[in-house]
């Protein structure tokens, strides 16, 4: 807790290295990705917000199942009808998802690298977002897009044996690959997004001054933040809680 | 600090900066903000639970009652 304090744009103070990656995070979103250009990680942002007010969610939500409620998006126009699918479940549902439903979306044009980085995109805005909101701030508008080319580079040792999607296991990385598991560990929430190294830095780079490094979560020996492990801890479970988050 | 209307949300925060300070209340949103957010990472993604985990937790999970969350073997 000796970091310097710099104040935010709500005159709440906040700790300078969160303050720092929210602002790092807030670029990235803007700049193009690996396979998504700056302009189109904006709209999958824009609307990973918007699916908060679409009516179909609102029933899917609702309902047993969201499989059994047939309908169309209230969507803002910019994005495929499968992106606008996987972007709003993503938002509005998570907990629900299902491997044969992420099949199904990849079977409708939509590469499962993409994929991968949309899920990305819509965890940094989310968190951004939430962040704001948990303070009292209003939601800010989005950046303007920054120019750039995705690189599309696929990790040459990416391999579908672990999760649903395909990911990059420690010691199959290569050179080649941005490396975030020497920064943020090798548990398996870290390989979620590693078909999309570059996604990985960057939801981890904010998340871990969100929550906590990966060797402080278990270091009892010292306090990182002004709450304690286990009022951290009971938040982070109620949040997980009201999400269903089995992980 | 994440769901409830505007109001309830406001009196979270303010009896959180009362009791805790201003520090506290920033840090409570970023784990709110955090753990809002890794919920799509983990259930969009289909991570399993590791082994460790899952052996450790094993009792306290069913106690809880948490396996009716898994959803990744759907």
């Amino acid at each position: 807790m000796s970091e310097p304090q710099r104040p935010h744009a709500g005159a709440i103070p906040v700790r300078e290295s969160l303050d720092r990656e929210c602002r790092r995070a807030w670029e990235r979103l803007a700049s193009a990705g690996t396979w998504w250009s700056g302009e189109e990680r904006l709209a999958i942002a824009l609307e990973s917000r918007n699916a908060h007010a679409c009516a179909l969610c609102r029933r899917r939500k609702d309902a047993l199942s969201p499989y059994a409620v047939e309908g169309a998006h209230d969507a803002l126009g910019t994005l495929s009808p499968a992106m606008v699918e996987i972007v709003h479940r993503i938002a509005t549902d998570a907990g629900r998802l299902t491997k044969k439903w992420m099949h199904a979306m990849l079977a409708d044009g939509i590469s499962e690298e993409q994929y991968v980085e949309a899920v990305g995109v819509i965890a940094v805005i989310t968190a951004l977002d939430t962040f704001e909101l948990s303070l009292g701030l209003p939601q800010r508008a989005l950046p303007p897009a920054l120019p750039g080319v995705p690189s599309r580079h696929r990790p040459a040792g990416a391999r579908r044996d672990l999760a649903w999607v395909s990911t990059v296991a420690p010691e199959d990385l290569t050179p080649e690959d941005p490396d975030p598991y020497s920064i943020h560990g090798t548990k398996n929430i870290h390989r979620a997004l590693s078909l999309v190294p570059q996604e990985v830095l960057n939801f981890f780079d904010l998340d871990v001054e969100l929550y906590l490094k990966d060797h402080e979560i278990r270091d009892f020996t010292r306090e990182y933040r002004a709450l304690s492990h286990a009022q951290i801890e009971l938040l982070a479970g109620r949040v997980s809680s009201l999400n269903g988050c089995y992980y | 600090m994440l769901r409830g209307d505007t109001q309830r949300r406001a009196r979270a925060r303010d009896a959180i900066h009362a009791t805790l300070g201003a520090a506290a209340l920033v840090d409570a949103a970023a784990i709110v903000a955090s753990f809002n957010a890794v919920v799509k990472v983990a259930d969009a993604s289909g991570i399993p639970l590791e082994d460790f985990k899952a052996d450790a937790t094993a009792d306290l999970r069913a106690e809880l009652g948490l396996e009716k969350l898994n959803h990744l073997a759907s």
